[in-house]
């Protein structure tokens, strides 16, 4: 009887030691990884900052204008260049309701449309052609 | 352990085991109380054991273990700093990781060996310097700090004993000299030692480092209310004028005159930041917070604000300049002499000394120098960056200071300050503090107080576009701007006394007019006469065109459409005064 749960009790204490050092292994490995992580996060961080500078230093106003002035033919913006939408003259209406079935055939109902005196940029013809 | 125990219960003992117990320990030995002794002793060896492990866990556990284990290659000495970024989110200034190379000298065997190694790797490494800091008694010496990777390869490879590297937060500027004024710089330490890096510092960042805190790079970034590419076109303009005109220094500001906002500070000639040495060269000073300037006729623009805000002098006021004006030992001229009555717009647009000196002497003293304090001209300015200067009042302030004063000479004001002043003229009377971190608005009317009249700053407006249109600025309109501005060409003062070509030329200029936004100040500091300015060298000639080139290239940077429908500012005067 005695021996027995003596043979018990050993067996599980030779499992609970296997147990508790898998899980400290485990625990180490695991704590291996997380620092070796950290230092990763670190490095990429690093890198980051690295290449940010780099890439605003390249990005300088003073390097732009002049790498600009050798490739490029363009100009500084003229005040005139800038306009409004307001000042956009109107969109000439429609000779065919979008929702017509037959286009021509509402053409030749409503023939005054074409009528449209082209009082803006756009003309009114080029319109009528589609 | 068996054995000792059978004797006692009386069972008979084989022979065999009798015999060898005979042999071993004689006849007549108790062997249960020498069991008893063996016993206590492992009890004691046992417990001491456990006592001595129980300790040095203790020991482990309440000392702290940095300096144990300090590896090949240690962290953070220089602490980290926030980035610093524009307006826009383009970085000015972030901190990069740079090894430093230290050295044990208790844990180097051969010195000699090591210092000639490393000099193969580090050419211009100072060999009996390094020979002498490891042959001190320190435990730890820098021996070079912010060496390349390249260079920690090498010597890494090297395979030195007592040899190490720490990584340490280095500060780069990506863009060199840009902002330089107005960033400051750190120290090797990478402490902020000028500028908004200083003040970086002075806002608790300091204290942070020492406690040990603010050591990754995840801090907050503090962003600016300077514009990256304003800030290069005005260099730009700044350097290719200082070029053209031959002057000694140029500065210019931009501010925005309904938030307080410094949206560009340039001082040429400036330094790189990455190398501060060259900010020690005095030469370099920012002009425009470290240096006070008496400001010329700019400053009339505060007299006849004065004059329109007290009531008693209005548009239609005439003054007389019809000959120099007298007073006591002195005689003020003017330089376009006009030699007659002249309304208020003819004082400004004339820029006529006389009637300006009039304007404040009809006000009288105390009245002038009430007005200047209330616009913040008398007392240092206080921003963000540690550099300011404090202005040069006369102790005496009699009339003849009042008189001078008017046309802005006998005053010394840092040319920060004069703008502040400026920005109240026009944006409605309100005296707002210009600072260089990004504001709203509705905050800036909170920290705002009111100095004119709203119905001054219109008619001030107006004048600033008059000038533009007819007066000594018309060099500096841009055609759907609608700029307005001041000239003023003041004498420099050396030993005491004005000297007739040594002239410190200035340019207040505010766009666009109607509504102003922005505030620009162009600032040439002892330009020459050149064949294309017809022998002048007046601020007409020479800032004033600055700033309309600078004009035509910042404001449509800074989102100002241009129009072109615009009335003459004869009209909009009329039409303000009508209104009333």
């Amino acid at each position: 009887m005695m021996r027995v749960l003596n043979i018990l009790v050993i067996g599980a204490l030779v499992t609970a030691a296997a147990y508790v050092y898998q899980i400290k292994f485990e625990s180490t490995r695991q704590a291996e990884r997380l620092a070796k992580l950290r230092t990763e996060i670190r490095q990429e961080q690093d890198a980051i900052a690295v290449l940010r500078a780099e890439w605003s230093k390249l990005d300088t106003p003073a390097r732009i204008q002049q790498l600009a002035k050798r490739h490029l033919s363009l100009a500084p913006v003229n005040p005139r260049q800038f306009d409004t939408l307001r000042n956009l003259p109107e969109r000439p209406p429609d000779l065919v309701p979008p929702d017509a079935a037959d286009p021509i055939g509402s053409l030749l109902e409503n023939p005054d449309v074409l009528e449209v005196p082209a009082t803006s940029s756009i003309s009114a013809a080029p319109r009528a052609k589609r | 352990m068996q054995s000792p125990a059978l004797p006692a219960l009386g069972v008979p003992e084989p022979w065999r085991r009798r015999l060898v117990r005979n042999l071993l320990y004689g006849k007549s030995v108790d062997r249960s109380v020498k069991a008893r002794a063996r016993i206590g002793l492992a009890i004691a060896v046992f417990g001491l054991c456990y006592a001595v492990i129980a300790g040095r866990l203790v020991m482990y556990a309440a000392t702290d273990n940095t300096t144990v284990r300090r590896s090949y290659s240690a962290d953070a000495v220089a602490t980290a700093r926030p980035d610093i970024l524009d307006r826009n989110g383009e970085i000015l200034a972030t901190d990069v990781r740079m090894p430093s190379l230290f050295g044990e000298p208790h844990r180097i065997i051969d010195k000699d060996e090591a210092v000639e190694l490393l000099a193969t790797v580090i050419p211009d490494l100072d060999a009996a310097e390094v020979r002498e800091r490891l042959s001190s008694r320190r435990r730890f010496v820098w021996l070079r700090r912010e060496i390349t990777a390249k260079q920690r390869q090498e010597i890494h490879r090297l395979g030195l004993p007592g040899i190490g590297f720490m990584h340490e937060n280095k500060r780069v500027y990506p863009s060199g000299p840009l902002a330089s004024h107005l960033l400051g710089h750190v120290n090797i330490d990478n402490q902020g030692i000028a500028g908004i890096e200083k003040w970086l510092d002075s806002r608790g960042l300091a204290d942070l480092h020492l406690a040990g805190l603010a050591r990754d790079r995840l801090q907050q970034p503090v962003e600016l209310a300077v514009d990256m590419r304003v800030q290069h076109a005005l260099r730009d303009e700044l350097i290719k004028a200082r070029t053209k005109y031959k002057a000694q220094a140029a500065a210019g500001l931009v501010l925005d005159a309904r938030t307080g906002e410094i949206v560009s500070m340039v001082s040429v000639p400036d330094y790189d930041p990455n190398n501060p040495r060259e900010a020690l060269d005095p030469t370099r000073i920012n002009r425009l917070t470290t240096g006070v300037f008496e400001m010329g006729s700019t400053f009339k623009a505060l007299t006849l604000a004065m004059a329109l805000d007290s009531g008693r002098m209005n548009l239609n006021s005439m003054f007389d300049a019809r000959g120099a004006l007298q007073y006591g030992k002195h005689t003020i001229h003017d330089y376009h002499g006009q030699n007659r009555m002249l309304s208020m717009p003819e004082v400004f647009t004339y820029s006529s000394n006389i009637g300006t000196a009039r304007m404040a002497l009809a006000l009288g003293v105390e009245h002038h120098k009430q007005f200047l304090r209330r616009l913040g001209q008398l007392d240092r300015l206080r921003t963000e960056l540690p550099e300011s200067a404090e202005p040069i009042v006369p102790r005496r302030w009699q009339e003849i200071n009042t008189v001078t004063i008017a046309f802005g000479h006998g005053l010394s004001v840092s040319p920060l300050q004069a703008m502040m002043a400026n920005a109240a003229l026009v944006n409605g009377g309100l005296l707002i503090p210009p600072t260089f971190r990004k504001r709203t608005e509705e905050a800036a009317i909170q920290v705002a107080t009111r100095v004119l009249k709203p119905e001054t700053s219109e008619k001030m407006r107006y004048l600033m576009r008059l000038n533009a249109e007819k007066g000594t600025a018309r060099r500096a309109d841009v055609d759907g701007f609608y700029v307005g501005g001041k000239t003023g060409t003041s004498e420099k003062v050396v030993n005491g006394r004005y000297v007739k070509n040594k002239l410190l030329n200035t340019f207040t200029a505010v766009f666009p007019a109607d509504r102003p936004r922005y505030l620009l100040l162009v600032m040439l500091d002892e330009p020459q006469v050149i064949a294309e300015t017809q022998g002048y060298a007046t601020s007409g000639w020479n800032a004033a065109p600055t700033a309309g080139l600078v004009i035509a290239r910042i404001a449509p940077l800074l989102a100002i459409t241009p129009r072109f429908d615009l009335p003459p500012a004869d009209q909009l005067i009329l039409a303000s005064a009508q209104r009333r």
